[in-house]
């Protein structure tokens, strides 16, 4: 008896075990059909079920047309029917705000900005040193999605349930921003990011659970959640024109009810350019429509983003950048960047030309270039001028919606192409300058939330004449200090505005204290990796005094500080002061380029009269040996 | 790998001359005077005495310029890389430069003018010589008798090394300077450089070493 006790205590523990681990097993995601390919190159046919989202946010019905209430399908779950949207929301393009996510290397920031207040915000979920985070400035997830939505894929803080007591009740109304597959996998050109509306306008309407279906080729969207009052049911319509409402084309069903979606595994250039367009406003003349710029040399080569960009069902997206093996768990990163496409080295297997990559000659430059800069430091972006110019990013400047201003000094005010160090190598960045307002505790500056100083400073700046380019109106120094005085009254500890670099203290009533070149004031830069040039338009490409002269722009381009507070004169810094050199250096470096071919004639010129002296010499010797020789015979 | 040799290098190259100083002694050779009073006479050697000729005083100052450009252009060329382990770059980068076209001019000034004093001629070696005509049966001349000439002769062989070395010195720099070479050629030529400037360096240190000791002798 005493021995089957013993025996049962024994195995009672391992049989539990085993039947936990049994249960975990089986929790575990399945792999899904779409999950992984069988090998065929060939695009699958979607032609499928259209799947609703129930009341509860769980998986409702199949969409019919004949239903009483027709809903707007979800990708969620009608493309999670073979996709496993658990492991794609973790994806780059979806985690931000999941604290665990790697930020990687600095990156666009999504930008706040108010004309009037004079508020230009560089916004990020991710952990990238300038940036702010939304909640540092009283951003919720939700008010994130509805003012930025529109240049998102959907997922991440479009997911977020809202825990404002105002938020959740709206969020009912307008349901989550799902992750929209098809606004880069849909391969029809029906697909609608931008249009009247589109994806971007049914987000900015509420409209997040229809927007998906609002933004491709065979469905409508009317109404406007945004319209709506907290206590409407999207569930229990009442049928009036202003809700919400999707409309399908009818012919888009067959007779089983599925509907045939053009999918690609292999995103489209033009569904990446909705959101990561740029312009750059480099012609004094004005041509700065895209038709006047060139695209970048890999797609005019024919490739695709997502041939260097590319991912598994993780959508864990290369992004391409050296050191991205740290970050990333993507087995392609370590052999998906510029040189291990165009450099003859690799592993073990060589790498070099892939996708028809030339392996470049750099004839003339010193290796020391490759230490010290990336290669889009010669090869990427515009060709620097004696100033920077104006940049304009899709997500930025809200590229491609309606009603976009196409002045180009509208904000917010990115300016490129910034030459700076970073992690030792030069870069080519774009900048923004954050300007906002906030409050000064012991030395540390922490924003005010926005809300809390539009509010306050709606009364200061009524007044102010907005210019129609979308420039900032210039605020004076007295109108800083007056803004100051107010917001003094409304937050616990000293106010204090935050722009151009610099920090503004107040004095008195009518006038500030500026401090330059404050640490809260450093601009934001990111780096451009596109558009990339051709070799024949790389920097130094004409000689060395493309960057090494006492004015190249490289080192001496004026860098535009912009800031709301006017002044007379435009701010400007000098390029090398990003750059980690002591700017006399760069400009005697630079100056003695002048002498350079002066120093290459000489040392020629003296190895040639050495090479001269050996010859003569040895040739004598030669003679006196012959002589020997001859003396023998 | 490079500087550990170089290290190795210089140090066994002055070792060696220390170790030749004393087993040989300078005024063991000495035909006045002590070896002292040799020291005194290399010092007063850098000035331009009055009765040399224009080419004298000329030959005398581009070796002085020689040797203050050699020290320059090695001080700054081996010390980033064997104390600070990186690449020539910078301020002693621009200084590099800088001084590199004057010690080319000087080199070949010297080449010109001493190429003719350097000659290897009959009694430099007579063993090499009798060596020879044992083994060859060649005629070659009889060497001269006289006393020991290894001093002068060792400083030809350095002089002749010098010329040639520079010659790679030179152009694996300013080649690599023009549209010629890729990256692989670049990295080539930087290696080149590097590793000529070691054996040049030595050579001048074992050139100017025998230059003061025969100036001592003398």
């Amino acid at each position: 008896m005493r021995r089957e006790l013993i025996l049962a205590l024994v195995l009672l523990p391992v049989l539990s075990l085993a039947m936990v681990t049994a249960q975990e097993a089986e929790e575990a995601p399945a792999g899904k059909l779409g999950d992984k390919g069988d090998g065929s190159r060939a695009h699958p046919v979607h032609r499928i079920p259209l799947i609703a989202e129930n009341e509860d946010g769980e998986k409702g019905e199949q969409v019919a047309l004949d239903d009483e209430l027709v809903l707007p399908f979800s990708t969620k779950w009608t493309c999670g029917e073979c996709h496993s949207y658990d492991i794609i929301k973790h994806g780059w393009h979806f985690n931000a705000i999941e604290p665990n996510a790697p930020a990687g290397r600095p990156g666009e920031p999504w930008v706040y900005f108010g004309q009037r207040l004079g508020i230009q915000m560089p916004l990020s979920y991710r952990d990238w040193p300038g940036t702010l985070k939304p909640a540092d400035v009283g951003m919720t997830d939700y008010r994130f999605t509805q003012i930025f939505g529109r240049h998102m894929p959907g997922g991440g803080p479009g997911e977020t349930k809202a825990t404002d007591m105002d938020e959740i009740g709206r969020q009912y109304v307008s349901g989550t921003l799902e992750i929209n597959c098809l606004a880069c996998h849909n391969g029809h050109h029906g697909q609608d990011q931008g249009g009247v509306n589109g994806y971007a306008v049914q987000v900015s309407k509420q409209n997040y659970r229809w927007a998906a279906a609002a933004s491709c080729e065979f469905a409508a969207v009317k109404g406007s959640a945004a319209a709506m009052s907290e206590a409407f049911d999207p569930f229990m319509p009442e049928g009036d024109d202003k809700e919400p409402h999707v409309v399908y084309d009818e012919g888009a069903f067959n007779a089983d009810g599925h509907v045939l979606f053009d999918i690609v595994r292999e995103s489209p250039n033009a569904r990446c350019y909705y959101c990561h367009s740029d312009v750059f406003y480099t012609s004094e003349e004005g041509h700065d429509e895209k038709w006047t710029h060139e695209e970048d040399v890999h797609l005019k080569a024919g490739l695709t983003c997502v041939d260097c960009h590319r991912n598994g069902i993780d959508h864990d997206i290369v992004r391409g950048y050296p050191g991205e093996i740290a970050d990333s768990n993507n087995p392609m990163v370590a052999t998906t960047t510029c040189e291990s496409c165009h450099l003859p080295e690799g592993p073990d297997v060589p790498e070099a030309g892939r996708l028809g990559a030339p392996v470049p000659k750099h004839v003339g430059l010193p290796t020391v270039h490759f230490e010290r800069m990336s290669c889009t430091a010669c090869h990427s972006g515009p060709w620097p001028g004696e100033k920077t110019v104006w940049a304009k990013t899709s997500r930025a400047h809200r590229l491609g919606t309606p009603s976009v201003n196409k002045a180009p000094e509208t904000l917010p005010h990115i300016v490129a192409p910034v030459f700076a160090e970073k992690d030792g190598k030069i870069l080519p960045h774009k900048m923004i300058w954050p300007a906002y307002w906030a409050t000064e505790t012991e030395g540390e500056i922490s924003p005010i939330a926005i809300d809390v100083a539009e509010k306050a400073l709606e009364d200061v700046f009524k007044d102010l004449e907005m210019p129609e380019t979308g420039d900032w109106p210039g605020i004076t120094d007295a109108q800083v200090a007056q803004a100051l005085t107010t917001l003094n009254g409304i937050v616990d500890s000293n106010a204090v505005y935050v722009a151009g670099g610099s920090v503004y203290r107040l004095i008195d009533a009518n006038s500030v204290a500026e401090e330059a070149d404050h640490a809260a004031g450093e601009p934001y830069m990111w780096p451009i990796a596109h558009t990339v040039r051709p070799a024949a338009q790389s920097l130094g490409i004409r000689y060395c005094t493309d960057c090494h002269a006492s004015d190249s722009p490289f080192f001496f381009a004026s860098v535009t500080v912009d800031s709301p507070v006017a002044s007379e004169t435009p701010v400007v810094k000098d390029m090398v002061t990003f750059q980690e050199i002591s700017p006399f250096y760069a400009w005697a470096f630079s100056a003695s380029f002048v002498f350079r071919p002066f120093m290459k004639y000489v040392a020629l010129g003296a190895a040639g009269i050495l090479g001269i002296v050996l010859l003569l010499y040895g040739l004598r010797a030669l003679g006196a040996v012959a002589k020997v020789l001859a003396e023998d015979e | 790998m490079f500087s550990t040799i170089t290290i190795l290098v210089f140090l066994a190259t002055l070792l060696g001359i220390i170790v030749h100083w004393f087993a040989y002694p300078a005024s063991s050779e000495c035909r006045q005077g002590g070896a002292m009073s040799g020291l005194i006479h290399v010092f007063t050697l850098l000035l331009i005495e009055q009765r040399s000729s224009l080419l004298g005083a000329l030959k005398k100052l581009c070796y002085l310029l020689a040797i203050v450009c050699f020290v320059v252009l090695a001080l700054t060329g081996f010390y980033p890389v064997l104390v600070r382990g990186e690449h020539l770059s910078g301020y002693l980068l621009m200084i590099h430069a800088t001084f590199a076209p004057i010690f080319a001019i000087c080199l070949a000034v010297l080449g010109i003018t001493w190429a003719g004093a350097n000659r290897f001629a009959n009694g430099d070696c007579p063993l090499l010589q009798r060596l020879i005509r044992q083994c060859t049966s060649l005629a070659v001349p009889q060497p001269e008798q006289g006393p020991c000439r290894c001093t002068e002769t060792a400083q030809k062989v350095a002089f002749w090394a010098i010329v040639v070395l520079a010659l790679p010195l030179i152009l694996s720099i300013v080649l690599s300077m023009l549209p010629l070479f890729g990256t692989h050629g670049q990295e080539l030529a930087l290696t080149c450089h590097r590793w000529s400037a070691l054996a040049f360096g030595v050579m001048v240190l074992i050139h100017t070493y025998l230059a003061v000791r025969i100036r001592i002798v003398q």
